[in-house]
């Protein structure tokens, strides 16, 4: 079965980070030395990844506190109060409730149910920001589901991108490592395991961002639907769909917000910003982003046949939109 | 056998494409040429020790790996089926024909000579047993030794049972009286690989008649990934036949609908193993048969199977060399002819 589609990232802020990437050639004691370090990260953290039952398939989870609070994909997880049967290391099968979840980043909790246990547990890396492109990093999880006698499958790789909300690595990923971590070289988690596209390269993990920005509504099972976060400006228009991205077509205009004030409408098709023709949705979101809140625009927009000139004051992003 | 369905992700926001060009350029990439510049000594070392398998069309259908100087090789069984009608690469445009020796198909590999050469520099097995550690970096050549990739052992080392073989099809369970009629087709099968259609009807399977579906069931399940089998079907009142190679089952069901994104491809035969080291290279089906070494340039073991997206199963030495060596030397030692009186 082909469990996999070729997603699109849901990346409203994917401004390119400042690159750190040294250009020096690995050497064999580089590579000797993070096989070193990787030896011994391993018994000390795969007693805390999980395997996780859904309705319809597996997926991964990790345990972060000895009172077994476990960090997974939203899309495992799916809404909160949900019973989920986690599969421990050994076999032993537990039971876990999904507490909150932030769908557009991909980020969950669950709490297993018994917290008498001491569960084992990793740290989780507080440095979102510090995250290097080029810097060597370790995957973990159940592709395919557990397997007793196989174990976790490891993946060694580097991060090849970072975006406020995630992280792309060249560990490839497969169906069932969903809801896994990624691990840096202090075996710390600094990924949980999200898409994947076709190429081998293109292998998706939310970062610790999204988890940290909403911590406590997480924690209190508040689902999230963050339009995007940073310090760029926000229109509030969501857009249609990815295949036709050279449209830039309203399809929702979310309340409240700039684009609602100026009176953007559902079906509406954005073609220039400022003057400057907008060739893709993707172009006009990082015209908008590199834009700051409170920064007046122009907008031109075709409404059934006619051209229509719009003034906007960009917002700043909701920190969230919590239903 | 009831499949897990595994998932990973599935959201399609309406949001703006994500921008796919990525900060970390290919060369500095885990597999990039930045990156396998510290196995650079190794390279030069291990890729001369593998030449691909080409068929008479000239396509790569494994990779040989060299045992002996006199141009014996090592390569993956079941993808070469008709390996004496193959050609050694040796060389860039030059081949070499080959002589079959001895064939495994417990351990899915065939020793052979590639005919007329010598001065070859072959693998060598040591007796003693190298570790394979989980998390060991681990290097292999690929594309018949044109390069080489690095990885590491991402499982622990065992057993893969064998799941029987399947031609990929799902069968009328209806049809009554002379065969039996196709209902689907599984996607990269064999059945599919040579072009059976749904509503084709069996009408014969190596000579024995089909009556039934179960029939098919009983003639396929004895044997194994690799083997084939002669089909005679009916399409449209027309009566043609076909040879088919059997896949392993386990394969087939799993990627019933197209293999995830696997990226090359898997291959024929992807279990029953008496033993494997499991890695993360990313090797190509092509690339089985190719040697696997550590970064000291140890020998661990024979690439047998490339699984999926994630998985190659290697064979450790020790499992599969001793069953070859007798072969190998009487080979190299012909009993001398008696003189005549």
């Amino acid at each position: 079965m082909r469990f996999f589609f070729a997603c699109i990232l849901f990346c409203l802020c994917c401004q390119a980070q400042a690159l750190e990437s040294s250009s020096a050639k690995t050497t064999l004691a580089d590579l000797l030395k993070i096989q070193q370090t990787i030896q011994t990260q391993l018994p000390l953290v795969q007693a805390a990844v999980v395997a996780i039952q859904t309705h319809d398939g597996t997926a991964s989870g990790v345990m972060i506190t000895e009172d077994g609070l476990i960090l997974t994909a939203a899309h495992v997880a799916e809404k909160p109060g949900r019973q989920m049967r986690v599969i421990l290391q050994d076999g032993k099968r537990v039971i876990a409730t999904t507490l909150g979840l932030d769908q557009s980043a991909d980020a969950a909790l669950m709490q297993l149910n018994d917290n008498e246990v001491k569960w084992p547990c990793v740290k989780v890396s507080r440095h979102v920001f510090k995250i290097e492109v080029g810097q060597w990093c370790f995957a973990l999880g159940h592709p395919g589901g557990f397997d007793k006698e196989r174990g976790l499958v490891l993946r060694v790789g580097k991060v090849v991108k970072k975006t406020a909300n995630s992280l792309q690595t060249d560990c490839v990923l497969m169906g069932g490592d969903s809801g896994g971590p990624l691990f840096n070289l202090d075996g710390e988690v600094i990924g949980i395991h999200s898409q994947i596209w076709e190429e081998r390269d293109q292998n998706m993990h939310v970062s610790m961002a999204p988890f940290f920005r909403s911590w406590d509504d997480l924690k209190s099972s508040q689902i999230i639907h963050v339009w995007g976060t940073g310090s760029g400006g926000y229109l509030g228009v969501e857009m249609g769909s990815v295949e036709d991205a050279a449209v830039i077509n309203v399809n929702r205009v979310a309340k409240g917000s700039a684009a609602e004030m100026a009176g953007l409408r559902s079906g509406d098709i954005i073609l220039s910003l400022d003057g400057e023709p907008m060739q893709s949705q993707s172009q006009f979101l990082n015209a908008i982003r590199s834009r700051a809140a409170d920064t007046d625009i122009h907008i031109q927009v075709q409404r059934s046949g006619n051209l229509i000139d719009l003034k906007a004051r960009l917002g700043s992003l909701p920190k969230e939109d919590a239903a | 056998m009831n499949w897990r369905i595994t998932f990973l992700m599935f959201f399609a926001f309406s949001s703006a494409q994500a921008d796919l060009r990525a900060p970390l350029s290919a060369s500095e990439r885990t597999n990039g040429a930045q990156t396998l510049t510290a196995v650079a000594a190794l390279e030069k070392r291990i890729q001369i020790m593998t030449a691909p398998v080409i068929d008479a069309e000239g396509l790569t259908l494994s990779t040989a790996s060299w045992v002996g100087s006199e141009g014996y090789f090592l390569t993956k069984a079941s993808d070469t089926p008709k390996l004496e009608r193959c050609k050694v690469l040796i060389r860039p445009s030059v081949t070499v024909a080959i002589r079959e020796i001895h064939r495994s198909a417990v351990h899915d590999l065939v020793l052979a000579q590639a005919v007329g050469v010598s001065g070859l520099p072959a693998l060598s097995f040591e007796s003693k047993v190298r570790p394979a550690r989980y998390g060991q970096w681990l290097v292999a050549p690929v594309k018949g030794g044109q390069s080489v990739r690095i990885g590491v052992i991402s499982a622990q080392c065992r057993k893969i049972l064998g799941g029987g073989a399947a031609m990929g099809v799902r069968m009328d369970e209806k049809t009554t009286g002379k065969g039996v009629r196709i209902a689907g087709i599984a996607e990269d099968s064999p059945a599919a690989a040579v072009g059976l259609l749904e509503d084709d009807v069996l009408l014969s399977l190596d000579g024995h008649t089909l009556n039934s579906y179960q029939k098919v069931h009983e003639l396929v399940r004895d044997r194994q990934p690799g083997e084939q089998i002669e089909i005679v079907y009916r399409r449209s009142g027309k009566v043609a036949h076909v040879l088919l190679r059997l896949a392993s089952r386990s394969k087939i069901l799993q990627n019933w609908e197209g293999e995830d994104f696997a990226n090359g491809g898997i291959s024929i035969r992807t279990d029953n193993f008496a033993w494997v080291i499991q890695h993360d290279l990313p090797l190509s089906p092509q690339d089985m048969g190719s040697p696997l070494f550590d970064l000291e340039g140890h020998l661990l073991g024979i690439n047998i199977a490339r699984v999926d997206r994630i998985t190659t199963f290697a064979l450790p030495t020790e499992i599969f060399w001793p069953a070859f060596v007798p072969y190998l030397e009487a080979d190299r030692h012909p009993p001398k002819a008696l003189k005549a009186n």
